[in-house]
């Protein structure tokens, strides 16, 4: 955090070491960027917004797993599972006469509470045998999906209703957009100062050394299961924010690969960092854009004949996935919020950057 | 109590469950030697498989030969992945390495589906014999065969571990790294050579069952159901894995009886070993034989 | 400088509307090429892009104006199917030339407000009932909604009709059962109550369903159950990729069976793959000739399958010559919008599709069957042509072409079907 500050460490109270914004140029920054994307419909056509809501609803899953991952050391590979009962549980809440202005958030509680359930026994374990319990979740979960017909209907899905507030229907990418934003500020903001809370500050405790943790009279299964239930907070809220953009939920969208991809956003953005969650989540939401882009300039060509490059874009995609995990992890292991820190570092410090 | 239907599902159990039995000591010969939880065990069965397949199809080999040519790509490729994706990130935290073979993993898949194509492709007829009746059970050859295999890698697993200079190593190495190194035993090849000889293991078992039921991705889910076979048996050990492999594999076609006879929900199959593993996970994560960590806090 | 504007205005106008004249009709294409059930979405996937391909080249699209086809691939994924079409309908397709159960009927609320033509690869009953007459729960009115070839509910049925005639043929003793199989999909899900109860109706015991996964995979324990069960015809409703592993198993396990595929089920290329273990399986096939044949509209077929084959040699099974026939129903349809200088939109090619009866687009007539749409009815046949896949030899070497040149492969006519209308069959 020092490179932020302008030059040495000024900081006299606790109260200046919390704060979030620690220059007023970040804060006119951030003021400037929350204006600009505001007036992103007017610019962009709807396949760049839809992207963008895309990378909005995923950045506060990907957040919430990251408060798991990064910030207690505990790993999911069930995070999709959780993302689709949010899903389900807003369609189901709208279904029975909630308003989804309401059922979104109702829905995040709902997750909150189940994710609180799976975290009892997560409690007890961690590292690799978390990491297992929780790849059985996903199946067992998913299965759930497909057979609980009064819940999410069963294989066929269920549809659901765009929000509508006053009158005012999001039904649209250029509309919707507006519903992410306001949801990503308070999701990032309300997670930045979860971090500067005793509670926050206790999780990070238990991800550093938990022994030292429990020593210093942190209750270990308490925090543990608190940040799972904050992870399934925030992924049965973007859940709900995707069925009622989607207008349709169905358990085909929530499988292992979806999990890992969020495992993928919370590395490539960076283990820790809250910004760096909406950066992994637009890295993986382009990615496979720009490797579909790839394979259409390639269109025609020598190589994609014998490559076939247009009938298998999807395994190009799966692939682009996988090798973009292995290689962050390789290369840049801090995530593309260290790589974004060092680049602001060096514009701050010119021309004497060493 | 319908026996007909019961018998010759233990048996068919015990036949998938050997296999589980196998892949589940590949997977533990990785974790004990560098303490490695493998997310791509499954991946080695499939390009074990395709190659195999590859090799005598396109390249008409006879079967042995394609065989040998297998093993001998798969040292490679185990050597590689350990050298080029595992060592930058020894002593990196638990989670970064389990990622990086969870996205080997679905690096893989996905590139066996680009190569191959999503169907699955029947070797060529390997053995002129048809179906044998064991209990009321018609057997390929190709699954007595496979059972046989089994026992004779358990065997030499066993052999291996006790007798063997290399095993020796690599039991000293899971022991203690540091003590080993200053006994004169090369850690990282140590650890290359793991990686070595369970994607060759692996992909002995992918064969196998490529010959029986054709190639297709459906191997790779083979890497997912090791789970509930080595948490049963215990991470670290080898006979608990073998043991878990044959549980895992007959617990499975208890559930489809069940659901056949009385349940009728139709998923019970594909879905019970999850629920045993969450149970395992629950009373006793450290399985029946694995070493007591204090994992439980 | 305001005498001008009229004359500006005007020019617009014509400019605008000699741009119209040339304007591409878009419409969009949804593949499985790389899914669960990619195995027969690849060829009819192929047979409709080829197709699309053809009317361009050789007709100038419709009315003069070529076709735009949005061609996707989304992996048999329901959820990505719908936030494929959300960006098609911003992009103000006016047709779509659908696959999956699942994202058909999850559309069919879209299409319907939105008025797009939607011409699924999905032949679920549920989409037939195009005004909602039928008060059947769930079952909403789908008036966008069209395919080509009996419903998947009316093949079933058609095969069970053939299976009680089969039994009663043979002269054993009892009752035979029936059993459904596939896996817990809409896909498979969409016949199984309609097939259960016919069969029922037909003197069938009817046994409890048995589950395996769209995707390859061992199901010997599957086949041990069938085999426990007794059952004597079993429906197989996955695609054929899935259903050749369970053809495979229940060889090895020695069941004795006689199974009834569905019409994506089985074709050449899973004969070539299953071997001996297809030999015997009765299926539906929904044009008149499989390739290789003659008819009068073999030439045309031809013809546009050398567009992605200029060699010719390629052997195209019989789900290609269906794409090729749903996608012609389409095109023919829009022409009918687009006659009389009419405008070429959602509702007009809708209309498009009541103008003829028994209708086999021109120049493939001997091939594809005919179909007849209403208003209210959307089940374009009632006609199920069953074919026996019949295995004789090795197929592990030789190509598909070669196999069924050599007669190791064949499919062979069973028998024709001809449904009653049932108005109480409508929508399931």
């Amino acid at each position: 955090m020092s490179a932020m500050t302008p030059a040495g460490d000024y900081r006299t109270s606790y109260r200046a070491d919390m704060t979030i914004m620690a220059t007023r140029n970040s804060r006119i920054a951030l003021a400037l960027g929350i204006a600009l994307a505001c007036a992103a419909p007017f610019v962009l056509d709807g396949y760049m917004l839809d992207l963008l809501v895309m990378i909005g609803i995923f950045g506060i899953a990907a957040l919430g797993l990251n408060i798991l991952v990064g910030f207690t050391g505990q790993i999911s590979i069930g995070h999709a599972a959780f993302f689709g009962f949010g899903a389900f549980a807003s369609a189901y809440f709208h279904e029975h006469g909630v308003a989804v202005v309401i059922a979104i958030p109702l829905a995040g509680i709902a997750t909150a509470v189940v994710g609180l359930v799976f975290g009892l026994p997560a409690a007890r374990l961690k590292g690799l045998y978390l990491a297992i319990a929780t790849l059985a979740a996903q199946y067992i979960l998913e299965d759930f999906f497909a057979r609980a017909q009064w819940f999410t209907g069963g294989v066929a899905g269920r549809m659901t209703e765009s929000p509508t507030i006053a009158g005012w229907v999001a039904g649209r990418p250029e509309s919707f957009f507006y519903v992410v934003i306001v949801a990503v500020i308070l999701m990032f903001g309300a997670a930045a100062n979860l971090m500067r809370t005793r509670d926050g500050r206790a999780l990070v405790a238990v991800r550093d050394h938990y022994l030292s943790a429990e020593m210093m009279g942190i209750n270990l299964a308490y925090y543990r299961m608190l940040s799972f239930g904050i992870a399934s907070f925030y992924a049965g809220i973007a859940g709900a924010l995707y069925a009622h953009y989607r207008l349709f939920v169905s358990v085909e969208a929530f499988t292992i690969l979806f999990s890992i991809q969020f495992l993928g956003m919370v590395i490539i953005g960076g283990l820790g960092s809250i910004a760096g969650s909406l950066m992994g989540a637009a890295f993986m939401v382009l990615l496979p854009e720009v490797v579909e882009g790839l394979a259409n300039l390639l269109t025609g060509s020598a190589i994609d004949r014998a490559l076939r490059l247009g009938a298998s874009i999807s395994f190009l995609r799966e692939m682009a996935i996988g090798a973009a995990i292995i290689v962050f992890l390789v290369f840049e292991p801090d995530g593309l919020a260290r790589r974004w820190r060092l680049i602001k570092a060096y514009w701050k410090l010119y021309p004497y950057s060493h | 109590m319908d026996l007909t239907l019961l018998l010759p599902l233990v048996l068919n159990g015990l036949i998938v469950g050997a296999l589980y039995g196998v892949v589940a000591m590949s997977f533990v010969l990785i974790y004990k030697a560098s303490q490695v939880v493998n997310f791509a065990q499954g991946e080695f069965l499939l390009v074990g498989a395709w190659v195999c397949w590859w090799f005598l199809t396109d390249w008409q080999m006879p079967f042995w030969m394609g065989f040998l040519f297998t093993l001998a790509f798969m040292t490679c490729f185990g050597i590689i992945l350990q050298v080029v994706v595992l060592r930058p990130l020894i002593g990196e935290p638990v989670i970064s390495v389990i990622m990086a073979t969870v996205g080997l993993s679905i690096f893989f898949q996905a590139l066996m589906k680009w190569i191959f194509g999503v169907f699955a492709k029947p070797f060529p007829p390997i053995f002129s014999a048809q179906s044998v009746d064991i209990a009321g059970l018609q057997v390929q050859p190709v699954y007595l065969l496979s059972l046989g295999i089994s026992l004779f890698i358990m065997a030499g697993f066993g052999w291996f571990f006790t007798a063997s200079k290399h095993g020796l190593a690599m039991r000293a190495t899971a022991f203690d790294q540091q003590v080993a190194q200053s006994l004169g035993i090369s850690v990282p090849k140590v650890f290359a050579m793991s990686w070595a000889i369970s994607a060759v293991v692996s992909a002995v078992a992918g064969v196998v069952v490529g010959v029986v039921n054709g190639v297709s991705s459906a191997l790779s889910f083979y890497g997912i159901k090791v789970f509930p076979a080595v948490i049963l048996g215990g991470l670290d050990s080898v006979v608990g894995a073998v043991l878990g492999g044959l549980v895992i594999g007959v617990l499975e076609n208890l559930a489809q009886y069940l659901d056949a006879e009385w349940l009728h929900w139709g998923n019970m199959y594909a879905i019970a070993p999850f629920y045993a593993l969450v149970i395992i996970l629950m009373i006793k994560p450290y399985g029946l034989f694995g070493t007591r960590n204090i994992e439980r806090v | 400088m305001r005498s001008m504007i009229p004359w500006l205005a005007a020019a617009a106008l014509t400019l605008t509307g000699a741009a119209n004249a040339q304007q591409r009709i878009p419409i969009g294409q949804l593949n499985d090429f790389s899914g669960a059930t990619s195995d027969v979405g690849v060829p009819y996937g192929q047979g409709v892009a080829d197709a699309l391909a053809w009317v361009n080249a050789q007709r100038q699209g419709v009315a003069g104006r070529p076709l735009n086809v949005l061609a996707v691939d989304y992996g048999y994924q329901a959820p990505r199917a719908v936030s494929q079409y959300q960006a098609w309908a911003r992009d103000r397709v006016v047709a779509i030339q659908g696959w999956g159960t699942a994202d058909t009927e999850a559309l069919t609320r879209f299409v319907t407000r939105d008025r797009i033509p939607y011409i699924s690869g999905s032949y679920s009953a549920a989409l037939t009932d195009a005004g909602g007459r039928s008060g059947r729960q769930g079952v909403e009115a789908t008036p966008y909604n069209f395919f080509y070839g009996p419903s998947y509910s009316d093949a079933l049925r058609g095969m069970l009709t053939w299976a009680a005639e089969d039994w009663r043929r043979s002269g054993r003793p009892g009752r035979p059962k029936y059993v459904h199989m596939g896996a817990n999909h809409p896909y498979p899900n969409s016949p199984k109550a309609a097939g259960e109860a016919l069969a029922a109706e037909l003197g069938f015991d009817v046994l409890p369903a048995i589950v395996f996964a769209l995707t390859p995979g061992d199901y010997t324990s599957q086949c041990l159950t069938l085999r426990s069960q007794g059952a004597n015809y079993a429906y197989l409703g996955n695609t054929a990729g899935s259903n050749i592993s369970v053809l495979r198993a229940c060889q090895t396990a020695g069941v004795q069976v006689q199974f009834l595929g569905n019409v994506w089920g089985m074709d050449e290329n899973a004969m070539k793959a299953a071997g001996a273990a297809a030999n015997g399986v009765v299926f539906p096939v929904r044009t008149a000739v499989v390739w290789g044949q003659d008819a009068p509209g073999m030439a045309t077929m031809r013809t546009i399958s050398r567009g992605s084959d200029p060699t010719g040699n390629v052997y195209r099974p019989v789900h290609y010559l269906a794409g090729i026939c749903s996608a012609m129903l389409t095109v023919e349809a829009m022409e009918t919008a687009a006659a009389n200088g009419g405008e070429v939109t959602g509702p007009r090619i809708r209309d498009g599709f009541y103008a003829r009866q028994n209708w086999v687009p021109r120049g493939f007539e001997g091939v594809c069957n005919p179909s007849t749409f209403t208003a209210e009815d959307h089940r374009g046949t009632l006609r199920v042509a069953l074919y026996r896949a019949v295995v004789t030899g090795d197929t592990s070497g030789g190509s598909v072409a070669e196999l069924m040149a050599a007669n190791t492969m064949r499919l062979e006519p069973v028998t024709t079907i001809d449904l009653p209308r049932r108005p109480d069959w409508l929508g399931w």
